[in-house]
């Protein structure tokens, strides 16, 4: 190709920009109790007011702006759209690269289907964010995609812009195989042993990578501007996250089962110098909830789903209760495209079992998963300055009644059971299936 | 009983001989035929001259050099040899289990971009597609994910080395994965891409630095296949990715954003749903006509056989729905068996039979870029020309002369395979072709 035809190819690049993800209309939301999950608490006879796609103002004495599109949700319960910290939802072509025990290179967000259904099931279970996390048949698996829940656009328009990356690991009986043995086939490692070495070896060579892409640096730095520019050293994608990783600029959510595992994930990730920011499943959590807090881990479990394998015998329902007790950032996961849709009871179980206050079994489901992902400052609860990410249930999200009548993300509705048609789609949005 | 068929085999065989392959000079001249020019309108009583392998001229007035071969070609049909973009053309056919019989082919590596294809085509069987009046054809294999990098022949003579057009013609990138190693995932396969071009830019730095001052520095090491996409890395290669799915179209696009390459892509029965991105990106396509290929049997549950219907139904509809969409594009057999059924089928599903001889001719020559040589019928273009019996893509219609490079085949004098011993040899059909030349 010449140069010509290479410059209108970057020029069409260029041209096309993403279909607006953010609402213009300004919208208020009245009448409904406003479960805030925010400093406001709750708020009975609230209005929501949403400009731009943001939350402009919330309360019981917020003056409506004339034009402004009023949803009426008296007798309605209004609370910030759930966020999934544990989804494989709207992944393409596998969600494991299984072959190699360390394949941080490959990414999800390579590969979203926004027309996976599930998007539009999950909205109609109150869900506005999920954490699209690869699988967890490696030590070290690829990078996750945080989306938000935006039916009917484009693949990249689904992507979460400024949530922090970051790299699924997995402990235990996945990655070492031993559920899945495939005749014939056998990869390193087998055994909670050779996973550790497989995280160690990983991290000696992260650092080895980091310590050359110094002095390739300092050698450019040398040099100034005119001197000879030196070969830099290969760019290696797998590596480049885990350096990342050890610069505290990407997050590791780690798939775990038993006590000693997360131990010693979270002395191998001391002894390098980072930080694990979730665990995951985490069934044995309640046993080092203590060290689990000290190192700054939050912990996505489930609220009753265990004894599917022989790592997850040793589970109790008090999990979440007990792990928030001793000060974890906890929060309640799907891992599954059909409890996605009904994440709202799993935090209910958490009152049940433990005694979690309302408020905070609700945080399950909303503030703590946004700081699992680091997107707190923008999602999680009802707040002015946040996005206008929100649900509406019919009763209280507790309720063994409820369901939701609304969903909006950014302040567009992707979500309304009045408008459903029963095919997975409603007027203003829509997918394919 | 058994000796009929010999001696007519025989006979064919010195009758062929003289006019096999075009002999230097040899000018043909087909009068009186309906000509589809493809570049321009049809003429209804034309003719079409051509010398030496090339066309000398096209038109409705022309008269036929003194010296020509004549061929009244009345009541039949004349367009451009028809091109294949994208197929298996002359391949072996992958390894089945326990196929008796014959050596099997090679293990193609699934990840070997300097492989060639032009090292696996087997000359007679890519010879074989002129019967449908396939004179040009791009060949890279079916399997893989770097299968390597495609050659485009024309498919007549007797050494693979004069059929070549253009080698390498492509360097291909399927959106596959592998079943027992890497790349197993979607997401794996994009990351190996990503970082074979990346190696592959630093492969260039290294040698460009390394050739600059070669006194006092370690020569780097050779490696094929980061050589491979040395040229795809310039923009001189096209990459071509095989896109199964609507969003490989979109994988193909970023994948040309990062590293500045050019990309095509082959296959996309999901194209239209993207037709307007393709649209203002000018993306070159290259559509597949293998609406129905064998699928990977689910892993888990049953078998989706709503959405395989659903998602037949659209690869047929695609062709169709670009053309309305104002999409220009190609049309390939991306390994369908039978390559002009497919294009019937896509003109059984709104396709403009117009449209669809263009997709096979000219469009095809472009996104390769050899248009300016093949793909129509025009004075100075290669002299491959199609004599059909009927319209143009009709279902009865049959080639009844295949001109490759100006030289003849006929489709209805190759040797028929002896019948077994008890049944009755059919006649030889009398060739319309071989009474005119006498």
């Amino acid at each position: 190709m010449n140069a010509l035809a290479l410059g209108l190819l970057a020029l069409a690049a260029a041209a096309p920009s993403p279909a607006p993800t953010r609402a213009s209309e300004t919208i208020a939301i009245r009448g409904g109790t406003v479960l805030t999950v925010g400093p406001q608490g709750m708020i009975t006879n609230g209005t929501v007011l949403i400009r731009d796609g943001r939350i402009a103002a919330v309360g019981t004495d917020v003056a409506v702006p004339a034009g402004a599109r009023v949803i009426d949700a008296s007798g309605r319960y209004v609370i910030p759209g759930i966020i999934d910290a544990h989804s494989h939802t709207a992944i393409e072509g596998g969600v494991n690269e299984c072959t190699d025990a360390v394949t941080a290179e490959v990414r999800i967000a390579d590969v979203l289907d926004p027309h996976d259904v599930n998007i539009y099931r999950q909205l109609a279970g109150g869900v506005t964010s999920a954490n699209l996390l690869h699988g967890s048949c490696n030590p070290i698996g690829g990078q996750n995609a945080v989306i938000k829940m935006r039916w009917g656009k484009g693949p990249a328009d689904l992507v979460f812009a400024g949530a922090p990356p970051g790299v699924k690991f997995a402990l235990g009986e996945n990655p070492k195989r031993s559920n899945f043995r495939v005749p014939g086939v056998t990869r390193y490692p087998a055994t909670r042993m050779g996973v550790e070495v497989v995280l160690r070896d990983a991290f000696r060579r992260a650092q080895d990578y980091k310590r050359e892409w110094a002095e390739y640096d300092g050698k450019v730095k040398a040099a100034g501007a005119k001197g000879e520019r030196p070969l830099a050293p290969r760019k290696d994608l797998e590596l480049d996250e885990l350096r990342d990783i050890l610069d505290g600029k990407v997050y590791v959510h780690a798939h775990c089962y038993r006590a000693d595992e997360i131990l010693m994930l979270i002395h191998l990730a001391d002894e390098f110098g980072f930080k694990i920011r979730t665990f995951q499943h985490v069934l044995e959590g309640y046993k080092v909830a203590s060290e689990i807090a000290k190192h700054g881990a939050g912990a996505s479990t489930f609220a009753d789903f265990w004894g599917y394998k022989l790592e997850a015998f040793d589970a109790i329902p008090y999990n979440a209760a007990i792990m928030a007790a001793h000060g974890v950032n906890v929060s309640l996961n799907s891992d599954d495209d059909e409890r996605a849709r009904r994440l709202y009871w799993e935090a209910a179980k958490a009152v049940k079992y433990g005694g979690v206050s309302e408020t905070e079994a609700l945080k399950m489901v909303t503030l703590n998963p946004a700081w699992q992902l680091g997107v707190d400052k923008r999602v999680g609860s009802i707040e002015a300055g946040k996005d206008a990410d929100i649900a509406i249930f019919s009763a209280h999200p507790f309720d063994p009644a409820t369901r939701v009548e609304m969903t909006l993300v950014d302040g567009v509705v992707y979500f309304d059971r009045a408008r459903d048609d029963g095919k997975g789609t409603i007027a203003s949005a829509g997918g394919r299936r | 009983m058994r000796a009929r068929p010999i001696l007519a085999a025989l006979l064919l065989a010195v009758l062929a001989s003289p006019r096999g392959y075009a002999a230097r000079g040899e000018v043909y001249a087909l009068v009186g035929g309906r000509v589809f020019p493809v570049s321009g309108p049809v003429i209804e009583k034309g003719t079409v001259v051509f010398r030496d392998g090339l066309i000398e001229a096209v038109g409705a007035g022309v008269a036929p050099p003194i010296g020509a071969r004549v061929i009244d070609v009345k009541g039949m049909t004349v367009t451009p040899g028809l091109v294949d973009g994208f197929g298996g053309v002359g391949l072996p056919a992958p390894r089945s289990g326990s196929a008796g019989g014959g050596s099997p082919a090679p293990a193609a590596s699934p990840l070997a971009p300097q492989a060639l294809s032009l090292d696996r085509v087997r000359l007679s069987e890519a010879l074989k597609a002129r019967d449908n009046g396939i004179t040009t054809a791009l060949v890279i294999p079916r399997e893989g994910v770097l299968p390597g990098q495609s050659v485009l022949l024309n498919l007549g003579g007797e050494k693979l080395e004069g059929m070549v057009l253009r080698q390498p013609a492509a360097l291909h990138l399927h959106m596959a994965t592998l079943a027992r190693a890497y790349p197993g995932s979607l997401m794996g396969t994009v990351a190996y891409a990503r970082q074979a071009l990346y190696d592959a830019a630093r492969y260039r730095d290294e040698w460009k630095a390394y050739e600059a001052a070669a006194r006092g520095r370690k020569r780097p090491a050779y490696d094929p296949a980061l050589q491979a996409w040395q040229e795809v890395l310039t923009g001189k290669e096209l990459l071509i990715v095989t896109a199964s799915r609507e969003n490989d179209v979109r994988r193909a696009l970023a994948l040309a954003d990062e590293f500045k390459v050019r990309v095509a892509v082959a296959d996309a029965p999901q194209a239209a749903r993207v037709v307007e991105l393709i649209k203002t990106r000018k993306l070159p396509l290259l559509v597949g006509v293998n609406f129905d290929p064998p699928r990977a049997p689910a892993l888990f549950g049953t078998p989706d056989d709503e959405k395989e219907r659903r998602d037949i139904e659209e690869a047929e509809r695609n062709p169709a729905e670009l053309h309305k969409a104002g999409a220009s594009f190609a049309l390939v057999s991306a390994y369908a068996p039978d390559f002009l059924a497919g294009v019937r089928k896509a003109i059984e599903r709104g396709l403009p039979a117009e449209a669809a001889l263009r997709a096979i001719t000219l469009a095809p020559a472009e996104v390769l870029g050899v248009a300016d040589r093949l793909g129509s019928l025009e004075a100075g273009k290669i002299a491959n020309v199609v004599v059909w019996s009927g319209e143009p893509l009709a279902k009865d219609t049959k080639a009844k002369m295949v001109f490759v490079d100006g030289a003849l085949y006929e489709p209805d004098e190759k040797p028929k395979p002896s019948p077994s011993p008890g049944t009755p040899s059919p006649s030889p059909s009398p060739s319309p072709a071989a009474e005119d030349l006498r």
